[in-house]
Parts: C-alpha cells; structure tokens; sequence
C-alpha cells in the first residue's frame, strides 16, 4: 500500500516536474494566444455602447477634416480607410495628439490624429519603431525555425539606431546546440521563414495589459518576466505593451508599425555568439531590410548588406542610448 | 535642331527660315516675344520658342542699360509691339534679373500637338515667375531609412580607413 502511494506520488510529482521544465513550444503558445485573446475580448467589452468621438485629421492636404469615428473601436487605420488606399498602404504609425499610436491600436477619445509615413520630413521615430518591429519578427522567425526539441529562449530586444546597420534579436538556444554554428545555407532558411511571414501580411495588434496579465502569459520564461516587471516600473501607467503577430505574442519596448507585408527586402545576415551570461550562451541574430517605399538597388543593397553582417556593438542598459543625429534643418528643397 | 552657332553656321545657315521670308519671321519673333514678355510663360511649337529664347534674354540684356538709354529704349520699342508692356520690361524683369548674367529664361519640351501636323511643342517662360514650377520639386531628406543606413555605412567606412591609412603610409 505504502509503496503504491509513494510510487504514485513520485510519478505525478515528477510529471508535473516535467511539464514545468519544458512544456511543448506549440503548447506555449496557444497558451499565450489564448491569454492573448482573452484580454482582448475583455478589452473590447468595456466598451458595449457605440459612442461617438471626432478625429481631426492632420497633414499634408488633410488640414480640416473631421472624422467621426466609434469610440474604442475605431483605429488610426479605419480612419486612414477613410480617406483613400493611398494613406491606407502608405501610413506606418500614427500620431494621437503628440503621442506616437500604433496602426491597430482603438481610439479612446477625442484627439487629433497625424498618418506617418516613411517619406515624410522627419522619419525618425518611423525608422525606429521599422527597425523595432523588424527585430521582432526576427525573434518569430527564430522561434519557430528549430525543431520541438530544441528550446529557443528570447531575450530582451536590444534598440539599436538605424545607423548602426542592422536590427538584432538576442537569444538563448538549447545548451545542446552550444556547437552549433550556423552556416549560410541555415542563415538563408531563416530569410526564406522571414519572407513567409513577410508574404501573408500578418498584423501586428497591439494591446495595453497590466503586469500580472503577461506574467501569465509568459509563465514559462524567467527572463520575459523580469522584462515585464523592468517594462511595467518604467512605465508610468505601470502597464506593458504586447503584441501578437499570427499566433507569436510578444513584448515590445515600443510601437511597431502595422502589418509585417510593409517590410520588402529582408535579409537574416549574420548569427553572432556573444559567449556564456547567466541564462547560457547568448548569440545576436542580426539582420537587415527595407520597407516597400524605399527599396534599394542591388549594389546598394549588397554593400549594406556586407555591413550588416559585422557584430553590432550594443551600449550597455545603464547608459542612455544616444539618438541618431537630427540634422536642424532638413534640405530646403523638402517640401511634400 | 540648333546645337551650337558655331555649328549652324559651318552648315551653312545662320537661323531657322520661319513664316513667309525674313521680315515676316522678325515680325512673327516680336509677337511671340510680346506675348512673352506680357504672359511671362507661354506655349508654342518648340521651333519658335527655340528662336525667340536668344531675343529674350539679349532684350533684358540691352534693358539692362537702364530706361534712360537711347540703345535700350529703341530695342524695346521695336521688339514689344504693345507700348504698355516697356515700362514692365524695365520696372519688372530688369530688377529681378539683377544678379544674373545670363540665363533669364527656361523651356521645357510638351507633347506634341494634338492637331494634325503633330508638331513639337514647348513652354518657354522668364524664370522667377508667379506660376507653379514647370519642373516638380526634387526632394532629398537626409532623414530617410535607407539614407541614414548610408550615412552610417559612409561613417564606418570612414572609421576604418582612418584606422587603416596610418600603417600603410610611415
């Protein structure tokens, strides 16, 4: 008897010891999706009554239009739907009185909404959040493209200025791929998974959560929720931003642009190890592309290319990362 | 198809032969050039606006002299036939042209003409001019993806050849 209870005892205890060390990667992820979704549906519901805001729009040729939009419904790219496909497949983020707002995110008020694209006079903040959101499909690509026996851990998005010639991702492979390095033919598979997504034109939708919603969603990784808890304390809302990309949820530093069918050459370039930290050996996938509006010629192109390849030097968190150089006056031809 | 004078007159002719002989074309010259003159940017076939390009600019060369001039008064006497437009030559256009030596006019090729000769059109304006430009804005931002990738390409490649440069040379 005695024996029986121990040897059930022990097998639960190690099964759940099991499920709590390594749960299947595609179970993780339902699981953040679901999380995902039920925030969202939660969200949306606060809002049962259809109530009715005024969105002045601003730009070049937009000065005096007034949109009549549903609150907590409508998004910047309902309003941009409103006005013709040009802003519709040109816009990149929006800007909600000052505030930089991501495409899909719902209006919650009365405000004045500006389109920004990449062409416009000052495309920093554009550039940025392209960059951002290319590091973070990156991190999709890299989180799908091993097979379910091996555990890929994402680590925090380093932010790297445009200048720097490449976005990166860091993460954490299994320890039974220390050896492994990778070879050009496994680089451009990854390029093959980006231009996958790239192709389906999947949305990134942006949600507000608070804290305790993404630790639950990334109950499965130690780093994320150290990420989040750093996220939420820095904020002053005290909230996180996720975002959900096909059935990938993430955690973002800030805004990233609408849809992953923006991006047009995009190219994995190098697969760096940065040597032994805490959480094992650390590599930096790097890579570089460029949106639809501003392709380059294939010289061009390569030679960026060769650039991005080198190691990109991160400062480190405690120093504030310094914005690429803003020239005061842009050329005195620009005008729209 | 004028290239240079030295060439038009190697080959044997000076000047296009217009309208009905010389005088019609000198007269067929002032009109187009008082209408120039009053309009500012005009259209007509290119041939023309080819001609009367050379007559504008030495016109506003010659007005240069200023309005007390004999030489001055008596070009722009004979070359705008509506008196009312002399003082504008001299009150308007020189002024604007002040800093400028040479090149007071721009033309711009059109399609052709939808008539039946189909000829070859041409706008031919006095720069400076109230109108929209002929030509659109060329825009160059410094600020652009692709651009600040270029300049951080540029300032590496700055870098390492500055790095480079003081082991080659000793």
């Amino acid at each position: 008897m005695l024996t029986r209870t121990v040897c059930h005892v022990f097998q639960r205890r190690s099964a759940s010891a099991a499920a709590a060390v390594r749960p299947a990667a595609a179970e993780i992820r339902s699981l953040r999706n679901a999380i995902f979704s039920r925030e969202q549906a939660r969200q949306r519901a606060l809002y049962p009554r259809i109530e009715k805001i005024e969105v002045s729009m601003q730009g070049p040729g937009l000065d005096g239009t007034l949109l009549i939009m549903n609150r907590g419904m409508s998004t910047p790219l309902s309003c941009a739907r409103h006005l013709t496909e040009h802003h519709v497949t040109t816009s990149v983020l929006a800007l909600v009185d000052g505030e930089l707002w991501p495409l899909h995110q719902p209006l919650t008020h009365s405000c004045s909404l500006t389109l920004l694209t990449f062409k416009d006079s000052d495309p920093t903040l554009v550039n940025q959040a392209y960059w951002r959101s290319c590091a973070a499909l990156l991190g999709q690509v890299l989180e799908t493209a091993f097979k379910d026996d091996f555990t890929v851990e994402l680590l925090t998005v380093p932010e790297v200025p445009v200048t720097s010639g490449a976005f990166c991702c860091d993460l954490v492979l299994d320890p039974q791929l220390d050896s492994w390095t990778p070879s050009e033919e496994s680089l451009r598979s990854l390029t093959r998974g980006a231009q996958q997504l790239i192709h389906q034109d999947l949305v990134w939708e942006p949600l507000e959560v608070v804290p305790s919603v993404a630790l639950e969603a990334f109950s499965h990784s130690r780093c994320k929720q150290e990420e989040v808890e750093q996220k939420a304390a820095q904020n002053p809302k005290g909230t996180v931003m996720l975002y959900r990309c096909g059935d990938h949820v993430l955690l973002s530093g800030g805004p990233l642009v609408a849809r992953t069918g923006i991006c047009s050459q995009y190219e994995v370039t190098a697969l760096h190890s940065l040597g032994h930290r805490p959480w094992g050996l650390h590599r930096r996938a790097q890579g570089l592309s460029l949106p639809l509006q501003l392709q380059a010629h294939h010289t061009v192109w390569r030679k960026l290319r060769q650039r991005a390849e080198k190691l990109v030097e991160v400062p480190k968190p405690e120093e504030v990362t310094p914005p690429p150089p803003v020239h005061s006056t842009p050329a005195p031809t620009g005008s729209a | 198809m004028r290239l240079t004078l030295q060439m038009l007159i190697s080959h044997g002719r000076v000047a296009r032969k217009m309208g009905l002989g010389p005088q019609s074309r000198i007269n067929m010259l002032r009109n187009i050039l008082t209408g120039l003159v009053r309009h500012e940017r005009i259209e007509t076939t290119q041939a023309r606006a080819d001609e009367v390009r050379f007559y504008a600019e030495k016109l506003v060369d010659y007005a240069k002299k200023g309005d007390t001039d004999d030489k001055a008064m008596k070009m722009a006497s004979f070359w705008l036939t509506e008196k009312d437009l002399v003082p504008k030559l001299f009150k308007i256009l020189v002024p604007r042209f002040e800093n400028q030596s040479s090149g007071y006019t721009r033309m711009a090729r059109i399609p052709n003409r939808p008539n039946l000769d189909r000829a070859k059109m041409a706008v031919l304006e006095y720069k400076g001019n109230p109108f929209p430009p002929l030509y659109p804005a060329k825009k160059e931002n410094e600020l652009t993806l692709i651009n600040q990738l270029l300049k951080g390409y540029r300032e590496q490649k700055n870098i390492s050849k500055a790095a480079v440069s003081p082991e080659v040379h000793f």
